[in-house]
């Protein structure tokens, strides 16, 4: 009877262990004996003595290999890195039309993730440069109106910060900010606008802001000293000592300079150039509870963690303020101040920081299909660099070396891109900084800015020389050598045809993007906003124009000049309405229940001028002091309080009791990301800010020359400057139009990048099958059918990406629309239209090179061999 | 002559590819060695010794047969050299000269 073999793992073991020119004479050994053991000992014995056996072999005189004759180093020694970049460099320049277009596709593809790389990196540093950034707090309260929604307020009532520093022991410092304004500043003869605020004297406490002249803190604390910045003390007192000087800010009240600070870097949600003590211009509203009036800030002291503070001021509304909304004060870090502005439900559930992820995907995007043009490229030329893996591996060449060779290719390549991107970056960013409003530069003795690069040059080089390196390397040089090629349909080829069918499908993505928010950006521009934003020029109301009388009697003296049809006086610009209050009550109102609505203070001839729709009633009457305590109010605010016929009824608002005198059909108060609002007007003339002319059809120039030689006559004091109502509104998107903009450039830029890597694919198909076109011609097949065999591959994988794009670019598109509340409907055509652009670019592309490959002549490309 | 050249368990090795000759290979010898000595002898520690006696110049060593018992494998077949073999005469002459110097009494002592 055979008896069973030995342990095959201890064999196998063996084979692993001992050097393998051994291995025959060990094994057989080892056999010979167990089979003797077997017969004379038995089974069992001879198998117990085989690991025994076996271990014996396990010294190093059988396990150190046998020194090859001719042996191949390591794959990173020096000399073997020198010789990947010589024929690396050979390779490139040897086909300079594929290494062209390989490295304009990375070039601009870096350049593109560069730039937006650096606007990333700015939009995350914002805020961090403030000494002790982690411990400043920004101060929002929920509210809870009526049972709906809770609301987030940006403002806080004036008296919550002395209250928090009063009662919430972890709060080491509060401060309180007025809204920044543009106020006129005079010294001597130099008068201009400059931006400042007012602040509590807690300011410096919780902002360590450096000072470079006076101590800023004791110059906030003094009534009658301004803090101004380096910036302002170098425009108005450029002889050097600013502090001790004086300016006078809004031709009122003149301020000794206290101190001079630092200028406040781009990436600071802070921006002014002066502060004076907040009591200076302290408005009654200011100091109470009923009115978000104030930005707060506050500084906890080091071991108190956020959650606690906020826990500890849970009953502070309750306390102090007479009703109960159940208001509840929450903290933001400072430092997520700038990306995270949007709250639902009182949480942060985004803003700034979904374009920062938008962004980063698409930069990410583009350099994605930027590598896949370089990997199409590479294995698309694999086919004739397998005869080279081949006679390498032949010779020696180890799998190590072999992806070392095709690596180096790449990241030689990469950092060729990265040089030419970095030009490119250089070039654009002027622009670049001109469409974001952003002061990025190219700053190089950052070494983030070197890593962030070095990374970049890795990533892509790694990524774009991975299949390459991958599969060539490991392709068996016998089947190579013997075969020339592979069959169509396996291996790369497949694989190509997916990267192309994944590039594709981006594109068409971001066509379908680029074509949607064209869309809705167009829609936002051309809606019907329910009044009439065009053509109309305003200017603000300050100075000697503060005053009612003089304003009155400018509306008058333009409205007699032949060029200015209408003109009317407002708080706030009609187009962006943020006043709310929730001060309305009405007559069968449910008790203790606030509501919220959007305010505006208007003077004469609102209506009239804006072009509003009125339902129903009239406008106020010209300088009527009957009307001051009535009422317009819209639809929406109709509807809130449930009455049908509003005209007549009787509210109670700021004035006390009064009847609505007219209802306005609903106009858009601002962007278009939120529903129209309920709105109450009231009739103020000397309460407004803005005065805004209608010019008659034609005469805008000289309405313009007339208003500024009627206000420069009225309010000498101040230089002259209108805006039109039009650019105000597309000030209300700025964000949309960045991403309008970005995303066009990025959609152009990857069509570009697919294109050429389309165009070196069909450049290689035309050349790999220039035989077969021969041949075809010389058997009778037409241009036209050749042209079509070669298009038609490209053009099967066009239609898939389309197919997988058009779903994925639907739901995209449906969720940034989300965001809006009046918005387009994605329509099918957007879909149809960005197939038939891809497919028209992608024909465009692969028809130059399969003409030119079918209009050659046969004879040439079958003569050699 | 350097004597240190050759370990005691190498010269037994030696000397049973002399008495095995020509058909010596290391399972042979272990068996020799196991039935001469009484102890187990592991073919490891043959091929080992086998090994270094080759470079030493002690040994050639040739590829002999496969058979069926080794898995079709085949044996790698020693002699001793010239060197061999008057290295092991040396130390033979050694041996029976110390032997031959023992004081008859000494010997008695040790039974």
């Amino acid at each position: 009877m055979q008896p069973p073999p030995p342990p095959r793992w201890l064999d196998r073991l063996l084979t692993w262990l001992v050097a393998p020119h051994l291995h025959e004479e060990v094994l057989g050994d080892l056999h010979e004996r167990y089979h003797r053991r077997t017969q004379r000992l038995g089974y069992a014995a001879a198998r117990r003595r085989y690991l025994r056996e076996v271990l014996a072999y396990c010294r190093p005189s059988l396990i150190r290999r046998k020194p090859q004759v001719y042996p191949s180093p390591f794959f990173l020694n020096p000399d073997m890195l020198r010789n990947y970049f010589t024929v690396a460099w050979r390779t490139l320049t040897k086909s300079p039309t594929y290494s062209l277009v390989n490295l304009i596709g990375l070039a601009l593809g870096m350049a593109c993730s560069l730039l937006i790389g650096l606007w990333i990196y700015d939009e995350l540093s914002y805020d961090r440069f403030l000494p002790h950034h982690e411990q400043i707090h920004f101060v929002r309260v929920n509210y809870n109106f009526r049972g709906g929604e809770t609301q987030t307020a940006f403002a806080t009532p004036g008296p919550l910060a002395d209250v928090i520093d009063r009662d919430i022991p972890s709060v080491a410092a509060t401060t309180i900010l007025s809204w920044p304004s543009e106020t006129l500043v005079r010294v001597g003869d130099k008068v201009a606008k400059e931006t400042g605020q007012y602040a509590s004297v807690g300011f410096f406490d919780v902002f360590e802001l450096p000072a470079v002249q006076g101590n800023a803190k004791t110059a906030l604390a003094n009534l009658n000293q301004i803090v101004i910045s380096q910036k302002m003390a170098a425009t108005y007192f450029p002889e050097g000592q600013a502090v001790g000087k004086t300016l006078q800010l809004d031709n009122k009240r003149v301020f000794v300079v206290g101190a001079v600070l630092e200028n406040l870097p781009a990436n600071s949600t802070l921006q002014f150039d002066w502060l004076v003590n907040f009591t200076v211009e302290e408005k009654e509203w200011q100091s109470a509870w009923t009115y978000n009036a104030v930005m707060t800030y506050l500084r906890l002291r080091p071991d108190a963690s956020p959650a606690q503070a906020e826990t500890a001021m849970k009953g502070l509304f309750r306390r102090y303020a007479t009703f109960d909304n159940k208001e509840r004060v929450i903290l933001q870090p400072i430092t997520q101040l700038h990306l995270w502005g949007d709250y639902k439900n009182g949480v942060a559930v985004g803003g700034q920081i979904e374009y920062v992820r938008l962004f980063g995907s698409m930069a990410l995007f583009i350099l994605l299909i930027a590598c896949i043009n370089f990997m199409n490229l590479s294995t698309a030329r694999s086919a004739m660099r397998t005869k080279e893996v081949g006679v390498r591996k032949v010779v020696g060449a180890g799998r190590l070396a072999l992806m070392g060779q095709f690596l180096s290719e790449s990241l030689l390549m990469s950092l060729l891109g990265a040089v030419v991107a970095l030009g490119l970056v250089w070039l654009l960013l002027p622009p670049f900084n001109a469409i974001f409003d952003k002061r990025l530069a190219l700053d190089l003795a950052d070494p983030a800015r070197w890593v962030g690069l070095l990374g970049l040059i890795l990533l892509t080089g790694l990524l774009s020389g991975s299949y390459p390196a991958l599969f060539l390397s490991g392709l068996r040089p016998v089947r190579i050598l013997k075969s020339a090629g592979w069959r169509a349909g396996t291996g790369p080829a497949q694989f190509r045809r997916a990267l192309v069918v994944f590039q594709f499908a981006l594109s068409v993505f971001l066509i379908v993007g680029m074509l949607t928010v064209g869309q809705q950006m167009h829609y936002l521009r051309t809606k019907h906003l329910g009044l009439d934003r065009d053509n109309v020029a305003y200017v603000t109301l300050e100075g000697a124009l503060n005053d009612y009388e003089k304003t009155e009697q400018l509306r008058q003296q333009l409205l007699q000049t032949t060029s200015v049809a209408m003109a009317t006086t407002t708080a706030q610009l009609p187009l962006n309405i943020r006043n709310t209050s929730t001060d309305l009550h009405w007559p069968g109102q449910p008790q203790k229940q606030l509501v919220s609505v959007a305010t505006m203070s208007v003077g004469n001839d609102f209506i009239k001028t804006m072009g509003i729709k009125l339902v129903a009633g009239r406008d106020f009457r010209t300088n009527s002091i009957a009307d001051t305590s009535c009422y317009l109010v819209n639809e929406a605010a109709a509807k809130l309080m449930g009455i049908k016929e509003p005209v007549g009824r009787e509210i109670t608002f700021w004035f006390g009791k009064g009847p609505i005198i007219g209802l306005m059909k609903d106009f858009h108060l601002g962007s278009m990301h939120q529903a129209i609002q309920p709105l109450v007007v009231t009739f103020m003339p000397p309460n407004t800010q803005y005065l805004l002319i209608r010019p008659r059809a034609g005469q805008t120039p000289q309405a313009l020359a007339d208003l500024e030689r009627l206000v420069k006559q009225a309010n000498p004091n101040y230089p002259f400057a209108y805006h039109f109502l039009d650019e105000a509104y597309e000030d209300l998107y700025q964000r949309e139009q960045q991403v309008s903009t970005l995303i066009n450039y990025a959609g152009a830029l990857a069509i570009l990048i697919s294109c050429l890597g389309l165009f070196g694919l069909a450049t290689f198909t035309a050349e790999q099958r220039t035989k077969e076109i021969g041949v075809r011609k010389v058997l009778g097949a037409s241009v036209a059918s050749i042209v079509a065999l070669l298009g038609g591959d490209f053009l099967r994988l066009v239609l898939v990406a389309i197919l997988i794009a058009s779903p994925l670019a639907w739901w995209a598109m449906h969720y940034w629309l989300a965001d809006f509340a009046y918005k387009i409907t994605i329509e099918w055509w957007v879909f149809a239209l960005a197939g038939v652009l891809a497919v028209g670019i992608a024909l465009l592309t692969v028809s130059f090179q399969s003409i030119r490959a079918a209009v050659a002549n046969p004879v040439k490309s079958l003569r050699t061999e | 002559m350097r004597r240190s050249d050759l370990g005691e368990f190498e010269e037994v090795v030696l000397l049973a590819v002399a008495v095995l000759s020509p058909g010596a290979y290391s399972v042979v010898i272990a068996e020799e060695l196991e039935h001469e000595t009484g102890q187990t002898v592991s073919t490891g520690a043959v091929h080992a010794a086998l090994q270094r006696l080759e470079t030493k110049g002690y040994l050639t060593s040739l590829l002999g047969e496969a058979t069926a018992e080794r898995g079709g494998r085949r044996k790698r077949l020693f002699t001793v050299t010239p060197l061999g073999g008057r290295v092991l005469s040396e130390v033979q002459a050694v041996r029976t000269r110390l032997w031959d110097r023992i004081v008859p009494h000494t010997v008695l002592t040790w039974k």
